[in-house]
């Protein structure tokens, strides 16, 4: 399924192309508004943290509904409901949302930490705190998308249906991506960690049992 | 053209079958049955039910009212294990348009868990005449005809128990339609055959007939 | 007492125990300390409100869980009535929060765990609905939102506990306090009308809930026997 995902998506770049323009044209936005000098010094970890989510998750949301929505709008949904074990499809299409997001964190986190004066004093902690966060984001993400889908597949709809599930996930990758760039000690770090991680697991185990009912109908 | 050798046999049973969308009631109380051995041909004008009627046998669409079963001689078989036994081609069932035919059916058959060669995939594209110069060209480029021999490939890739057909030898040329003769010959004795159409000459197939009023 | 009886009495006699609430609430209770003037007597409309509204989403869930089992949509039914009244009373307590908090510190919204845990709940009730809106299949939609509705009740922990845990809280500590205890320290007089009026608003919901359900199943039998 993966390999399947990431050959059609080379070949088309529909996806990479929404979201890392979103992501760009956002961040270009934030940056020219704000600025790196225009922020009070102790207000900048939580509210530069914050920025940063925000301009991820938005990405997110115009692109990773793209692994069903174009199956159902290609007419590809049926062909594929009746070749593959729902399983399969769930942790194929999870697979690839999270490959994306991890590129996009790749380009963005570095791209927005140079134009904002962003000073990340423990990376360890900030890429632990990323890859979490896309871990738990991709799961979300790919479950509502499944849902959307077989709706009307708008992204106002992804949208509305995701925010209100990720808030408590953004509360920890902000405080985890705050804690983590303001010192190299990791303990602070690991309380977000443990509670991202522990969303994480929730939603991928009820994902995978909830995907069965979406994907069949 | 296919093995059969992995296939039980299945028959299919839908009773009181019903199906409403909102306030419109699109089927009403149907009854019958698909054997192994037999094809039913489901006829009807446009819009009167012929494809929610076979996507509802094949487990896409619930019905509103009524049950559909498969049972393979000994017992029943749960809705989410009836796409292995199944082979479907509809309108509105289309491979993938970024990857070439070869590459559709191979993904389909690993996703199926068939070991299929590259040879074997081939011969089956062979039987169904999709140009060899086209094989690796994406399925996009295709025409309607050359898309509709590759979704026929794609349905009966596995050698399925039942076999269903929405509108099969739409987009095809004489030549296309004798394919779908050809493929509904081939199976008609080990498997269950449903085919929906208006094709005159498709009617002809039947074994057994419902007809849709809309 | 016959269910027919029932069905007579219980709403007059849930009218004539909200009237006792209420009344009691301004008169009979004192008001407690630490609070401004009477803005404490809020806690006896907007607490139970806020449980009726989580209690909304308990049934809800029940609902949805039994939907995807059976598929019998009479419990689909049962789950959007639940959300109806679920949204309403989220509505209810974020409005009775909000005033409670102009009048305490000053601003409508104050960014408190609680406050915003209330206000997530009802974002998840509208999403509910604009996806039950989108789905024109019956089947389906109840599916899909019954899917939608287990999905928000996994994340809710973490809004409701973990979250708090993390940060300082501005809601008074009289009910449940920093540890996530529940300590009642309120005076013989105010628990007597906190709780009057916590069963009398869980009866407000029994009642309404009951209503819409039977309501829907009127529905899908006579759409059964216009089917036949």
């Amino acid at each position: 399924m993966l390999g399947k995902e990431v050959t059609a998506e080379l070949r088309s770049r529909v996806a990479l192309n929404a979201i890392g323009l979103f992501a760009l044209t956002t961040l270009v936005a934030v940056a020219y508004q704000i600025g790196p000098y225009q922020i009070a010094e102790e207000d900048r970890p939580h509210l530069l943290a914050a920025l940063l989510w925000i301009i991820l998750f938005f990405a997110a949301t115009s692109g990773l509904a793209r692994v069903f929505v174009k199956e159902e709008d290609s007419h590809t949904a049926k062909t594929l409901r009746l070749a593959a074990r729902p399983t399969a499809v769930f942790v194929g299409k999870y697979l690839f949302n999270l490959v994306l997001l991890l590129a996009l964190y790749d380009v963005i986190v570095p791209l927005f930490c140079a134009l904002m004066g962003y000073a990340v004093a423990g990376v360890p902690g900030l890429v632990m705190v990323m890859v979490g966060g896309a871990v738990a984001l991709a799961a979300t993400s790919t479950i509502v998308a499944a849902i959307i889908s077989r709706a009307s597949g708008s992204s106002t709809l992804f949208a509305i249906m995701s925010v209100p599930l990720v808030l408590p996930l953004l509360v920890f990758l902000i405080r985890g991506t705050r804690d983590a760039a303001g010192s190299g000690d990791l303990q602070p770090v690991l309380a977000s960690l443990r509670a991202i991680v522990a969303y994480a697991g929730v939603t991928l185990i009820t994902s995978v049992g909830l995907f069965r009912v979406v994907w069949n109908d | 053209m296919v093995l059969f050798a992995a296939m039980p046999e299945i028959s299919i049973t839908f009773d009181r079958v019903g199906k409403r969308f909102g306030s419109r009631q699109v089927l009403a109380n149907l009854s019958g049955a698909i054997e192994p051995g037999q094809v039913l041909v489901v006829v009807g004008p446009n819009g009167s039910g012929k494809s929610t009627l076979i996507n509802i046998i094949a487990g896409l669409m619930r019905p509103s009212r009524g049950e559909v079963a498969y049972r393979d001689g000994e017992g029943t078989l749960p809705r989410a294990r009836w796409f292995e036994y199944l082979g479907m081609a509809a309108p509105d069932m289309a491979v993938y348009e970024e990857l070439s035919a070869r590459e559709n059916l191979r993904f389909f058959a690993r996703v199926r868990g068939l070991h299929r060669s590259d040879a074997a995939l081939d011969d089956l594209l062979e039987t169904t005449g999709l140009p060899r110069r086209e094989r690796d060209r994406p399925v996009a480029t295709y025409s309607s005809g050359m898309k509709q021999r590759v979704k026929l490939a794609q349905a009966v890739l596995h050698a399925p128990a039942v076999l269903l057909l929405d509108e099969p030898s739409s987009n095809l040329d004489e030549a296309g339609h004798e394919l779908v003769a050809r493929i509904v010959q081939d199976f008609r004795p080990r498997a269950a055959v449903a085919v929906a159409t208006n094709d005159p000459r498709e009617m002809a197939w039947a074994d057994a007939r419902i007809e849709l009023a809309g | 007492m016959t269910r027919k009886a029932l069905k007579i009495w219980f709403p007059w006699v849930l009218g004539v125990w909200m009237i006792v609430v209420i009344v009691a609430a301004f008169f009979y209770a004192p008001p407690a300390q630490g609070f401004k003037g009477e803005s404490s007597r809020i806690v006896f409309f907007h607490v139970p409100q806020a449980w009726v509204a989580v209690l909304a989403f308990c049934v809800n869930l029940v609902a949805s869980v039994r939907y995807l089992r059976r598929r019998d949509p009479l419990d689909d039914a049962r789950a959007a009535a639940a959300a109806r009244l679920g949204l309403v009373f989220s509505v209810l307590a974020t409005i009775t929060g909000s005033l409670f908090a102009r009048v305490m510190w000053g601003s409508f919204w104050n960014w408190d765990p609680r406050e915003v845990s209330i206000a997530i709940l009802l974002l998840v009730y509208a999403a509910y609905f604009a996806l039950r809106e989108m789905v024109p299949d019956e089947e389906r939609r109840s599916t899909l939102s019954a899917a939608y509705a287990v999905l928000a009740f996994v994340t809710m922990p973490f809004l409701i506990f973990v979250v708090p845990r993390i940060y300082w809280s501005l809601h008074p500590d009289t009910i449940i306090s920093a540890s996530g205890q529940l300590r009642f320290e309120m005076e013989s007089r105010m628990r007597q009308v906190f709780f009057g009026s916590l069963m009398g608003f869980t009866g407000l919901f029994a009642w309404l809930y009951t209503l819409d359900v039977r309501l829907a199943r009127v529905r899908m039998s006579r759409a059964r026997r216009e089917e036949v």
